[in-house]
């Protein structure tokens, strides 16, 4: 049996574990360890006096991953910036989000609609979680929109949709573990980030004001604001955009002259200023313990899953797998164009069953070095290149798109957490309903990725000008 | 054999890439040298993973653990005088060789086989150039380890970052200047935005050998033996042959095309440099010597083979 | 996928056992959250060093990662116990009464052997980084400033035998489950569906809301 064979039937093994329940960090560990004991147990052809020196190579090899992957100063972003967005609610910056975007913008047809949408974008600036997003403006903005007459399902599906931007505009969770996983710079796949969630939330309106035009019950628009209190609500939401700002700066100065830092600091140094405002705003010892347990639980979920998923590409790393797949994959006799829009479906149907964070770690160790293969390989030039991309741009770019896929998995049926979110929060609304409501967003999200595709200049400018 | 390198094959990996072609060669494929770029271990774990015994070949850098191999980081003081990757080879030859290195690897279940020679660091910076000692008061470099204490006995701020971050730490201005080796300036990207390069400061390099498990190594047949143990000086020629004539012939250029002005040191500069920073290497034998090394005997060995 | 899941209490020993563990993981957490926040403080420290008095964070790299392991793993039990490690419930969550409980019981006791061969590798990681015999008894240091990595090696096989103790006492409450065919057990996590977990969620995150008014 070749080392390839080994790495198949582990990789079904470990499917078979997530399927079953068992929980995806050490599903992913478990696999790693009994693949590193088949591994070395074969090198000595299974002599049964041997077993244990395997199962001793293996515990220490797989013992090392912890410590060693962890101990990085990149991942240190992951939990500044959950942090951030547990501070921003005490910050009152939710609220003031949609407050200023509900005045300026609430005359559109399904205007309200229109503001969640934006403000939610606003929020994404300083939040890294998308379920934590639709939870709050739930909370703050379907009530506000039912007063005035919006179809339930409608005001659900736009809450639950836009929620997702959070994990594409900076700052991103989400994005700094494909950067980790995929060994690119993680202050190119922010930047990168911020055009592309730009154009999802105006697609996102575009959508809203186009149904609310179409059918008029969906949601009325509200006129009446004046333009004193419209610039009177804007004062409350500019500490994001100073945040926002501030960490830009730290990766690119756009004002000229000399960045302020990297991008760890950046992200710390946002932290520490919304960190400054919660504070003013009256938080309190009771809340900040809170915020740390929170922060500290979700980050070690993450990392949790981080290290299991390393001890498993540990293995694949003796046994060969990724190599033999993207040989397999590049020896297909298809156009790379098509393996690629096969592989983002199997990502769809995939992601209908699984958390974003989970799919993701699970899949790119083997799936990105054959999306790297089939545009040509790391050092390919632009020209030369089956995508048309450098083997840098193609590095960065898949990352924007398979986020973008990971985030539609929020709002596709059968376990959509954001729908689900959206539903505890209204007794009212039932899960079917916010599904329903969501709907027309897949068509919005399916448009946005086309859109990535033939147009990859929306991900890369940014960061090709900012740094290439 | 498993073979554990990182990053991705490059002048710096063209031994071990060598070492592998003459080692099938010679054992007509009996013997092969699965080469893997980050596949098997960090390169901070590459040592224990010799220990564990998961593979049986390593390259690993001395500074990124000076407590794990304080024997070979005598090679990565400050202004040794190495001048030629020949004669990195032939003092790092010298300490692999000294018994205490031997016992000191040998925690690791581990054999020395042979240096990945580099050059001598050197500072590509922005702004204006140092041209005196005076000059380095209050400059902020990117300098880690034992050049790092060197460049702070001359006044300089050393900052620390991971190379991934050198590039834009330039650009932003958080540090003035960078010390690497040539090709990692190229591959680093800082004398795309550089202003200047100093010639010949050498403030020291990294050492970074190559090892075997000594178990594997000792359970080799000796046919199989020979053929590595036989084909590490062709893999190492090899090596300086394609650093001096690959990675070099393209620094001068790069640096000409990028208008880079070469800042060149006088002896007598040179001089004080040294002297500023000879503190270091009475403290490394200190330090050292508590950890029960021959520190001093270490240290005389690189002086006389490099006097000779 | 599951993210938070209910513990019912009682007055027996299993319970009081499962209670008191929960009191030190609930502190470990805590200690996990403030490392979270002394990266923000160091980086205020490290800016502000750098751009008012020339005089940069020495070693700013590898404090970082120093304090990265007390993020990742000092709360690994308490998030356990909270039923907050991601899992696919589909199928689990179809399954009633006993089968459900042995099947809780086997992929328990599958985590707590992983745990144990894990502390195992880890504790090794550690021991060739420590001894004695040296100065700092350190045997392995980072890159910059030469920091000893014991101790930050060492919280990774102590979070794992403390994540051990947790499964024991879940494996323990799963076994009694299925013996004694028990509705609603002690000391284990049970299942919610989404809809119940999403109002936690939702009630979470609004308290905060509340709270910060
Ligand atoms: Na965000
Ligand atoms: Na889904």
């Amino acid at each position: 049996m070749t080392t390839i064979d080994i790495g198949l039937i582990v990789t079904g093994l470990l499917l078979l574990m997530v399927l079953i329940g068992v929980r995806v960090a050490f599903a992913a560990a478990m696999a790693g360890v009994i693949g590193l004991v088949w591994v070395f147990w074969s090198k000595k052809g299974y002599d049964p006096n041997q077993f244990f020196w395997a199962l001793g190579v293996a515990a220490k090899t797989a013992g090392q991953v912890p410590h060693s992957k962890v101990s990085s100063q990149a991942l240190s972003l992951i939990p500044t910036f959950i942090l951030i967005g547990y501070l921003a609610y005490y910050a009152g910056l939710t609220r003031a989000m949609f407050e200023a975007a509900k005045k300026w913008v609430a005359w559109l047809p399904g205007g309200m609609g229109v503001a969640t949408v934006f403000a939610t974008a606003g929020f994404a600036a300083v939040s890294g979680a998308s379920v934590a997003t639709s939870a709050v403006f739930a909370r703050i903005a379907i009530p506000e929109m039912l007063k005035i007459g919006y179809d339930k399902r409608f005001a659900a599906g736009v809450v639950a949709a836009g929620g997702t931007l959070a994990s594409l505009i900076p700052p991103s969770a989400i994005l700094v573990i494909y950067a980790i996983i995929v060994e690119q710079d993680v202050g190119a796949l922010l930047l990168a980030g911020f055009i592309p969630g730009a154009v999802s939330a105006l697609i996102y309106g575009g959508l809203v004001v186009l149904m609310a035009t179409v059918n008029k019950d969906l949601g009325p628009s509200v006129s009446g604001f004046t333009w004193g209190e419209r610039f009177k609500a804007l004062p409350p939401a500019l500490p994001i955009f100073a945040v926002v700002i501030i960490i830009i700066c730290f990766i690119y100065n756009p004002f000229g002259g000399d960045a302020w830092g990297t991008p760890t600091e950046g992200g710390a140094i946002g932290a520490f200023i919304i960190f400054v405002m919660a504070l003013l705003h009256g938080m309190r010892w009771g809340q900040f313990k809170d915020a740390l347990t929170e922060s500290a639980k979700l980050a070690v979920m993450i990392f949790t899953i981080i290290w299991g998923v390393l001890i498993y590409v540990r293995f694949l790393g003796f046994a060969d797998l990724p190599g033999a797949f993207s040989d397999w994959v590049t020896s297909l006799d298809q156009h790379p164009m098509i393996i690629l829009i096969m592989i983002l479906l199997a990502y769809a149907v995939l992601g209908m069953f699984m958390d974003a964070i989970g799919m993701l770690l699970l899949t790119l160790p083997v799936v990105f070095p054959a999306v790297m293969a089939l545009n040509g390989g790391m050092d390919v030039t632009a020209a030369e290149s089956a995508f048309g991309m450098s083997g840098w741009g193609c590095a960065i770019w898949f990352g924007i798109i398979v986020v973008k896929m990971a985030e539609l998995c929020l709002i596709t049926p059968p376990i959509g957490l954001n729908c689900f979110v959206v539903a505890g929060v209204r007794d009212d609304i039932s899960v079917q309903d916010v599904f329903r409501g969501a709907t027309p967003f897949f068509v919005a999200d399916a448009i946005t990725i086309a859109v990535l595709i033939a147009f990859p200049s929306i991900v890369l400018w940014l960061p090709s000008l900012l740094l290439g | 054999w498993n073979v554990s390198l990182w990053g991705k094959r490059r002048a710096f990996t063209e031994h071990v890439e060598r070492l592998a072609e003459l080692v099938n060669e010679k054992t007509d494929g009996e013997f092969t040298l699965n080469l893997s770029y980050g596949g098997l271990s960090n390169n901070r774990e590459n040592l224990d993973g010799i220990s564990i015994g998961a593979f049986e070949m390593a390259q690993f850098c001395a500074g990124y653990h000076a407590d794990k191999n304080p024997s070979i980081t005598v090679l990565e003081l400050p202004f040794l005088g190495v001048s030629s990757l020949e004669e990195e080879i032939e003092v790092s030859m010298a300490v692999y060789n000294h018994p205490a290195t031997q016992k000191d690897l040998g925690r690791w279940n581990a054999t020395l086989l042979m240096p990945s020679p580099l050059p001598q660091y050197n500072f590509v910076g922005v702004g204006d150039a140092p041209r005196t000692l005076e000059d380095f008061e209050g400059l902020s470099v990117r300098a880690t380890g034992g050049i790092g204490r060197a460049m702070e006995t001359l006044g300089a701020v050393p900052n620390s970052m991971s190379a991934t971050e050198v590039r834009q730490a330039l650009d932003s201005g958080v540090v003035k200047a960078v010390a690497f080796a040539p090709h990692a300036h190229m591959s680093f990207g800082t004398i795309e935005s550089g202003d200047w390069w100093t010639t010949n400061m050498n403030p020291g390099t990294v050492n970074c050998p190559v090892v075997a498990n000594t178990d594997a190594l000792n359970s080799l047949s000796d046919a199989h033996r020979e053929a590595l143990m036989s084909s590490i000086p062709e893999s190492l020629q090899h090596y300086v042959d394609n650093y001096n004539n690959n990675t070099m012939e393209k620094w001068g250029p790069a640096l000409d095309e990028r208008g880079i002005e070469r800042i060149t040191y006088t002896d007598a500069e040179l001089d004080e440099f040294r002297s500023a920073a000879g503190s270091i290497a009475q403290n490394w034998v200190e330090e050292n010597k508590a950890k029960g090394l021959p520190a001093e005997e270490l240290l005389d060995l690189v002086n006389s083979t490099l006097a000779n | 996928m599951a993210g938070t899941a209910s513990v019912l209490t009682d007055n027996s020993f299993l319970s009081r056992l499962d209670q008191r563990l929960f009191s030190i993981e609930k502190i470990l957490v805590l200690i996990g959250g403030l490392a979270i926040f002394s990266l923000m403080v160091m980086a205020v420290f490290s800016v502000g060093g750098r751009n008012f008095f020339n005089r940069p964070l020495s070693g700013y790299v590898d404090w970082i990662e120093q304090i990265m392991p007390l993020i990742a793993f000092v709360g690994i039990a308490y998030t356990q116990r909270v039923g907050g490690h991601i899992r696919m419930d589909i199928l689990i969550g179809q399954l009633k009464g006993r089968p459900l409980w042995l099947a809780e019981f086997v992929g328990t006791l599958a985590m707590l052997i992983l745990m144990i061969l894990l502390v195992w590798g880890s504790w090794a990681h550690f021991q060739r980084s420590f001894d004695f015999s040296v100065p700092m008894w350190s045997r392995d240091s980072s890159i910059d400033i030469g920091l000893p990595l014991w101790p930050a090696k060492l919280l990774a096989p102590v979070a794992f035998f403390i994540l051990s103790l947790r499964l024991v006492i879940q494996l323990w409450g799963f076994g009694r489950a299925f013996a004694t065919n028990a509705a609603h057990p002690v000391a284990v996590p049970l299942i919610e569906d989404a809809a119940t977990q999403a109002q936690r969620e939702a009630e979470h995150v609004s308290g905060l809301e509340e709270d910060s008014k």
